[in-house]
């Protein structure tokens, strides 16, 4: 069957769907057979557009037919050519439908899987399309209680985010990560997460964020006594004293060398700007603060 | 003045006119048959050759030496202090064995020698304890060692590491050159023991990711479990039912009757032919 030409085999199958005078049902179940084997053969033959359009319809077929795995599966093969052929929105449109129909299935992991492989295939060229799949997918997880395996998705979503500079952005994510770590009581994970953020708050330069931040999650019982939490109260006190030697040496140290090498990265960029000024800050609103009383 | 200073006084006195004291020497042996006598000379002589020893070593320039004087010091106080029990005991005893039994002897104790006798073993265990040993300025720096660290931590022996300066110590050539490669082996220590460190936090940070690794793959082996019980259980169904009916298809009831209507149907067409043959 293989051999035939897969040209005659869509055409057959197109004659088949196609309602006209003699035919009043389109016969679905052959036709879907029809244009699996044409999409195969215009797979073999590389001939990607043609192969992307006979995907797709096979996939119709078998929505039709009622199976909506096939059908799924039958729209992410059509969706990797797409991204062979570079056609992005496309791209987007076939994950998102795939991962709906998986969906149907009841099984919430594999759509997750299609909206991630739709994201990491869209992180260079529309990151913030790609940025978007990520979060459904991570949603879906959510919803299912499967956060152990959105740990990958939160590191891949971080990473878009702090190449595109969108550093709140990357430490609410991370955030978020740390609230589905400790909903599976990965502990490890959670206090890694908090420590990242915080390291993200402190490379926009914005201190008192990262001190509202470490306030925050030193109420984590877990995360205050562990050694990331000792770290980042170091690096705190660190830059509370100006201390640019110190926040060299605890960048080195080993609680940072284990954080996700994206991380890393701005870490051993650190002390961003003047530390000075962080403390002419303060004493502003220190000073901001004692007028104000004076006044009353 | 009481008794004890007289003693002590008179002590000092016979002990720097020792050697022309022939009688002592030769009556060593006078308080043999007094045994409290004989223990409490013994004693003595131990807390002489101890106070002797502790001035040679606050003279002594080899800090070695020192320290070995020192140690042997130590050792006689603590044997000495486990001695001045007995001693009190024997004093007691003496009171009560003999004032009862040898009412009217000679060699019973009267009053005063009684009293000097308790003087003295009561007097005995502070001088046992003023012999200088060299430890006492030590007692004070291990009482400042105290834990800080929020955890446990593997600490060395540092008693006496800032205090070399102290006139205790006189240092010379030698001291200086061991002091030196003790502080460069220590340094060398150090340096191995953080090697180590990093090692350990690389280990615990895998190990735990390992952990969290295996936590998240638990339930999807729960999964594939029942789903492979699932698909045995079919298997087996369906082979059961397989072999029914390959049974049915080659029971041998089934094959006689094939033949016999075989067998019918040839003779027939054997009758046919010869009918048409004619």
């Amino acid at each position: 069957m293989a051999t035939q030409d897969p040209d005659k085999l869509m055409a057959k199958a197109d004659n088949l769907t196609k309602l006209s005078f003699t035919r009043w049902n389109a016969d679905w179940r052959n036709a879907t057979v029809l244009y699996e084997q044409a999409a195969v053969g215009y797979r073999f033959k590389k001939e990607n557009e043609k192969a992307k359009e006979a995907f797709e319809k096979a996939s119709k077929g078998q929505e039709m037919i009622s199976s909506p795995w096939d059908a799924a599966k039958h729209m992410e093969s059509a969706a990797a050519l797409a991204k062979e052929l570079g056609h992005w929105n496309e791209v987007s449109d076939f994950y998102r439908k795939a991962s709906e129909l998986y969906r149907e299935c009841g099984r919430s992991q594999p759509a997750s899987d299609a909206l991630g492989k739709g994201a990491s295939a869209l992180e260079d060229t529309n990151p913030d399309e790609a940025v978007q799949l990520y979060i459904e997918a991570c949603e879906i997880l959510e919803e299912d209680g499967k956060e152990q395996m959105a740990f990958d998705l939160y590191r891949a979503v971080t990473s878009i985010n702090v190449k595109l500079e969108r550093y709140t952005d990357a430490a609410t994510f991370l955030l978020r990560w740390g609230v589905a770590a400790d909903k599976c009581n990965a502990v490890n994970s959670q206090c890694k997460a908090y420590l990242s953020a915080i390291i993200v708050y402190l490379y926009m330069h914005d201190f008192q964020q990262a001190q509202k931040c470490y306030n925050d999650c030193s109420q984590v019982g877990s995360f205050l006594s562990s050694d990331q939490g000792r770290c980042t109260s170091k690096l705190l006190s660190a830059y509370e004293e100006s201390d640019v030697e110190e926040i060299k040496r605890l960048a080195q140290s080993s609680p940072i060398t284990h954080l996700d090498h994206v991380i890393i990265r701005i870490a051993r960029k650190l002390p961003t700007g003047d530390l000075k000024e962080l403390k002419k800050e303060e004493d502003k609103a220190e000073e901001q603060t004692l007028d104000e009383n004076d006044l009353t | 003045m009481s008794v004890i200073d007289i003693l002590t006084r008179v002590d000092a006195i016979c002990k720097k006119y020792e050697k022309y004291d022939v009688e002592r020497l030769n009556g060593d042996n006078v308080a043999g048959d007094d045994a409290f006598a004989r223990l409490y000379a013994s004693v003595d002589l131990d807390v002489e050759s101890a106070l002797q020893k502790a001035e040679t070593a606050s003279q002594e320039k080899n800090r070695a030496a020192v320290v070995a004087l020192n140690a042997e010091i130590r050792r006689t106080k603590a044997r000495l202090l486990e001695e001045v029990p007995k001693l009190q005991r024997l004093a007691l005893k003496k009171n009560i064995a003999f004032c009862e039994i040898f009412l009217y002897q000679v060699k019973g104790l009267s009053k005063e020698e009684l009293s000097t006798r308790n003087d003295l073993v009561l007097a005995l265990p502070d001088r046992i304890q003023s012999i200088p040993d060299g430890s006492t300025n030590g007692a004070k720096a291990t009482g400042s060692w105290t834990a800080s660290a929020s955890r446990t931590e593997i600490r060395f022996d540092s008693t006496s590491d800032g205090r070399f300066e102290s006139e205790y110590f006189q240092q010379t050539e030698e001291s200086n050159q061991f002091r030196q490669e003790y502080e460069m082996r220590k340094m060398k220590q150090d340096q191995g023991l953080d090697i180590i460190s990093e090692g350990l936090d690389t280990l615990q940070n895998m190990a735990h990711d390992m952990n969290e690794e295996l936590d998240r793959q638990v339930p999807l082996m729960d999964e594939i479990d029942s789903k492979v019980d699932k698909a045995t259980s079919d298997l087996k169904n369906t082979n059961v039912r397989l072999k029914e009916t390959v049974n049915q298809l080659r029971s041998s009831r089934n094959f006689c009757i094939d033949i016999i209507l075989l067998c019918i149907i040839l003779g027939i067409a054997a009758y046919l032919y010869n009918v048409l043959k004619k």
